[in-house]
């Protein structure tokens, strides 16, 4: 049993549920989704866990009648609500003409997916008495077979549909159904509280950073231009002093300088409601008569799940006009863990633009003798407070 | 794979909800139908302390006409839509763009305003609702505002909304007599987040029409006086006169420096004016990958 679902504790809803018929209370943290409470909760172990985040299709139960991700679904959500789950259609027509179909076609072999599987299936029985093949691979797309290469599977569905279809059994739409998510019905207050409130989690140490090797191939890239009104020679200087232009780069903040070419700290990443942060360290290099640079770094969020790599090679010329300047930056870096799993290529692009906008507005008002701004929408440094309050240039496009 | 633990709090009326995201400590995340969050709940790629459950809000459950404008509360999901248990007032056109959003389970229980508010530049509402020239309706303790969806979205995962307010409802006006609409995404895998989408809602007999192309890396680039597209005259003839050089140029001042991801995108808003010259009602509910 997972400790989600230990004894009953304090920070646990007493979740009522009609379970297969049943009418159930179990007690769950909030955090638990629905298919933990059915298994580890209820026993009802014939709801498979897969991917835990939407794709595989494994966990697919009906919720007042409707095929939903058990993982997605979490207790607070279905409070009040009737699940069916496999063991439940037992006696179910259709899912018994499912059986019998994907028996005789060899629908399955591991099983693995054959719960979630026959729970969509006998949705696209019910709605889709006309649909054809590719209808019916459409709407099995969500729920992923590793074993059948799909073949039986459709052609179990499709010889149901057909032998309904011609007993002349009409479709199920649901029309008449409320509308909002299936599952949360209408009316009833909720209030299940966290106790004791969720501490700030002391930050683990981060992991051990390889070393920086030249020979880091990054695995995305991306190019960045920042114009400024203010000379080459002027903003060049600028760039050579990690302290000042730290101070302009949102989220960062840096530790320790254990070497003159060597940085530690971190960068606070904010993308939308996705909030983490990188420490690690950093080497610096300079060319003063190319006037280019480059910054290596390498980090880890706090638990140590996501990790990062990057380079930034930038190089100082001449703007369009006299007296200004152009900064070509050349950003290289990869990324690994949960936060790779989610996030793509053009997201971090996104971020990197915008952080680079609001460090193109710093560098030019340090430039221009006026205090940078403080900058706006970051929140506390939740892992790094206490800590020194210069910033690092280094981290920049460590997303 | 399971989330880092959070109170959920269910408030029944609006009035309640605005209450408690006012006091709401920081960590505070709204949630409706979850399809979106939960992944990044369950990954711990988010971390709140409070989760605040806007469904059982009766308002946001709600949809309505209100002359033109057809009202969809922020809760409606995008089976409602599918299904036809909301009005329709776009010839279809939501249905056709709801019933291809992911998969039946996610449809079942995700949500048009979650979807919006969550602004994922690859969804599909984030794109077709800017297209459609629709409004979103925002209330906070101080009071409600209105603002088109293209200034609502200000980047990947970016939205203008206050911390104390939420999306209550979206406005979507009616597709005129004679107007086309077409809607094209591009996925290698069928349900997957788009890797390039196109939209157009165009008005021949009034000569005008906006177009889009999203799941572009921020808020998608809208061309609101499309006629630049079709060789600056928007006729009965718009698709003949489709000029993908014009779009090419537009994603070019957009930004999108890659040319391979402007053809990408060039090319299926190519096939979205294609689709609004021609609309095949057997094609346009699956997905481009089907």
């Amino acid at each position: 049993m997972s400790a989600a679902l230990a004894e009953p504790g304090p920070s646990r809803m007493a979740l009522a549920l009609t379970v297969n018929g049943r009418a159930v209370r179990v007690a769950a943290e909030p955090r638990s989704h629905l298919g933990d409470v059915l298994r580890d909760g209820l026993d009802l172990t014939g709801t498979h866990l897969g991917c835990e985040h939407g794709v595989c299709g494994a966990c697919t139960v009906l919720l007042d009648g409707e095929p939903v991700r058990a993982c997605l679904t979490f207790a607070g959500a279905c409070a009040g609500a009737a699940v069916t789950t496999i063991e439940g259609l037992d006696t179910d027509a259709i899912a018994g003409e499912l059986r019998a179909a994907f028996n005789r076609e060899h629908a399955l072999q591991c099983g693995y997916c054959t719960p979630g599987m026959l729970v969509a299936a006998r949705d696209l029985v019910l709605r889709l008495p006309e649909a054809d093949e590719r209808r019916i691979r459409v709407g099995l797309s969500g729920n992923l077979c590793r074993c059948t290469g799909y073949a039986g599977i459709v052609r179990a569905v499709m010889a149901v549909i057909a032998d309904r279809r011609g007993r002349g059994i009409p479709s199920e739409t649901g029309a008449e159904r409320a509308l909002g998510p299936v599952g949360a019905g209408v009316g009833a207050a909720l209030v299940a509280p966290l106790h004791p409130p969720a501490d700030p989690v002391a930050p683990a140490a981060p992991a051990a950073v390889a070393d920086l090797s030249d020979a880091f191939a990054p695995a995305q890239g991306f190019t960045q231009v920042l114009d400024l009104a203010h000379p080459p020679e002027a903003v060049f200087a600028l760039l050579g002093d990690i302290a000042a232009v730290a101070a302009c780069l949102p989220g960062a903040v840096l530790t320790a300088r254990p070497t003159p070419d060597t940085v530690e700290g971190g960068l606070q990443v904010r993308i939308g409601p996705i909030a983490t942060t990188f420490r690690g360290r950093a080497r610096i290099g300079r060319d003063e008569v190319a006037r280019t640079g480059a910054v290596h770094g390498a980090g880890t969020d706090a638990g140590g799940r996501s990790a990062t790599e990057g380079r930034i090679r930038y190089r100082v010329g001449a703007g369009p006009t006299p007296g200004t300047t152009r900064v070509e930056l050349d950003v290289g870096y990869t990324l690994t863990g949960p936060l790779a799993q989610f996030g793509r290529p053009g997201l971090v692009r996104d971020l990197a633009g915008r952080i680079a906008a609001e460090f193109c507005r710093n560098l030019d008002a340090r430039l221009s003798g006026v205090e940078a701004p403080a900058p706006a929408g970051l929140n506390p440094l939740r892992l790094l407070l206490g800590l020194a309050r210069a910033r690092l240039a280094a981290w920049l496009g460590r997303a | 794979m399971k989330p880092a633990a959070f109170a959920w709090e269910r408030p029944d009326s609006l009035p309640a909800l605005l209450a408690r995201l006012a006091e709401a400590p920081a960590g505070v995340k709204l949630i409706a139908g979850g399809q979106s969050l939960g992944p990044m709940l369950n990954l711990r790629l988010v971390e709140p302390s409070l989760i605040l459950d806007i469904t059982g809000v009766p308002e946001l459950r709600e949809a309505r006409v209100e002359g033109d404008t057809l009202v969809l509360g922020a809760c409606v999901t995008h089976a409602d839509l599918e299904d036809g248990r909301v009005p329709d007032l776009t010839g279809g056109a939501l249905r056709r763009v709801a019933a291809a959003i992911a998969y039946r389970p996610v449809r079942n229980r995700g949500t048009i305003g979650g979807s919006l508010a969550h602004a994922d530049p690859a969804a599909d509402w984030v794109s077709a609702l800017t297209a459609l020239g629709a409004e979103v309706e925002i209330a906070g303790r101080t009071g409600r505002r209105a603002l088109p969806v293209e200034r609502f979205v200000t980047g990947a995962l970016t939205v203008a909304l206050g911390p104390d307010e939420i999306l209550l409802a979206v406005r979507v006006p009616a597709l005129p007599a004679g107007a086309a609409w077409g809607y094209v995404k591009h996925c290698t895998k069928i349900g997957e987040f788009a890797h390039a989408i196109g939209a157009v809602r165009l008005e021949p007999g009034a000569g005008r029409g906006r177009a889009v192309i999203g799941a572009v890396e921020g808020p998608p680039v809208l061309l609101a006086d499309a006629r630049p597209l079709f060789g600056g005259r928007i006729g009965p003839d718009f698709a003949a006169r489709f000029d993908p050089r014009a779009a090419d140029l537009a994603l070019r001042e957009a930004g999108m420096a890659d040319a391979v991801e402007r053809h990408i995108h060039v090319t299926v808003l190519g096939r979205a004016v294609a689709a609004a010259a021609d609309p095949d009602p057997r094609a346009d509910t699956l997905p481009e990958a089907a």
